[in-house]
């Protein structure tokens, strides 16, 4: 389900400032909106206590260790971290420092 | 009879619109040209249509419910999602595209392929759709039928099922009953990364994986292709290069003729994939 909150923040630009503005409140709705789902394109899902945090945080390393698709991470990680933290630069950096130390896991869902 | 006129593979890296609009930088002047040779062939060629086999990236296709294989049957689509304008400059577009060619590669009223496809009568085309089309026909006036691919999320299709896709499309296209001069376009990439350690290198994470790749397609040798291009394998050239199963799909298109053009060019994003099979 990490891997479907972090496309609904990156491909909706109303998602994407939701979130920036507060990432607590959107998390909170999106799960409440997965536990009333709507066929046959159910919005929302749910989250553990440590997914939440990583991404309240923007923890890339944690997310990627946990085995979420990476295209889904990068594109996430580009549209809340540039340009309001970092330049594109400094995130390529310290995005490979963050998932270096974890190789490639497996990103099966 | 509809007529198969030419198979093109070429890269989608979706930076670079944005890249070559206004002006060429060094390292991408091979790309330029690259991508003006093709649109020069596509002009000679003339298609009524462009079959595009091309990924998808979480648009069309989404772990809510993931086909492998998806037709667009429409007789026209948006293109380009707003994450794509947001990151990568593109414009919203339209394409138009030909339910009706679309509906025969289905199968008509039975899906009988051996391939089970998804069909959308609503194609949101992303940009490894657009970035093609925007290089070879600038115009957007050639109808489009997409068949997009699930190279992002596994279990992805095996590269024989891409080959078995290549072929059904062949054949499909050679029964089309219309007077049709069919293009057929893939759309990806050699070795790729993104999302891991060895993204934005300025280099290819795996040259070696690039070499023998254009090799397959100069010599039109699929089955060394398939042999070598397991989901570990394509891993380890890079975590996106699963992409590059498309030229899998455009080699079996092309029956095993050698490519007439085949290169990884060279540039700052990486090895960037040009093939061609003119008159197959």
């Amino acid at each position: 389900m990490v891997n479907k909150v972090m496309w609904e923040v990156d491909r909706s630009d109303v998602s994407l400032e939701a979130f920036k503005e507060s990432p607590g409140e959107f998390l909170d709705a999106w799960v409440t909106k997965g536990e009333r789902p709507v066929s046959p394109h159910p919005e929302g899902g749910s989250l553990t206590e440590g997914e939440r945090d990583a991404l309240k945080a923007h923890d890339y390393g944690y997310l990627y260790a946990m085995g979420v698709n990476p295209f889904l991470l990068w594109q996430f990680a580009r549209s809340v971290s540039v340009p309001d933290e970092m330049t594109g630069e400094e995130l390529i950096s310290s995005f490979r420092e963050a998932v270096e130390p974890h190789g490639y896991p497996d990103f099966h869902t | 009879m509809a007529e198969i006129v030419g198979v093109l593979g070429v890269t989608h890296n979706p930076l670079m619109w944005s890249v070559l609009r206004d002006s060429v930088p060094d390292d991408l002047a091979g790309v330029a040209a690259n991508f003006e040779l093709f649109r020069s062939m596509v002009s000679d060629l003339e298609p009524d249509v462009i079959v595009l086999v091309a990924s998808d990236h979480f648009h069309m296709l989404m772990m809510a419910n993931m086909p492998a294989f998806m037709i667009g049957k429409a007789p026209s689509m948006r293109a380009v999602h707003p994450n794509e304008v947001r990151q990568f400059g593109l414009s919203p577009s339209v394409v138009p595209g030909d339910p009706d060619l679309a509906a025969h590669l289905l199968g008509g009223r039975d899906l009988t392929s051996g391939i089970d496809f998804a069909f959308s009568d609503e194609p949101w085309l992303d940009h490894s759709s657009l970035i093609p089309l925007l290089f070879l026909t600038p115009g957007l006036d050639v109808p489009v039928v997409p068949v997009l691919t699930n190279c992002n999320a596994p279990p992805i299709p095996t590269a024989d099922r891409f080959a078995r896709l290549g072929a059904h499309l062949r054949e499909s296209i050679a029964s089309y009953d219309r007077d049709r001069r069919v293009l057929v376009v893939g759309s990806g990439h050699l070795a790729h990364e993104l999302g891991g350690p060895r993204q934005f290198l300025g280099t290819s994470p795996d040259p070696d994986f690039d070499q023998k790749a254009v090799s397959w397609m100069a010599s039109g040798d699929l089955d060394a292709a398939l042999a070598a291009t397991s989901f570990d394998r394509l891993t380890e050239a890079g975590n996106e290069s699963y992409q590059f199963l498309n030229f899998i799909t455009c080699m079996a298109v092309a029956a095993g003729r050698p490519a007439s053009f085949a290169e990884g060019t060279p540039t700052r994003f990486g090895n960037l994939p040009f093939f061609a099979w003119e008159s197959p």
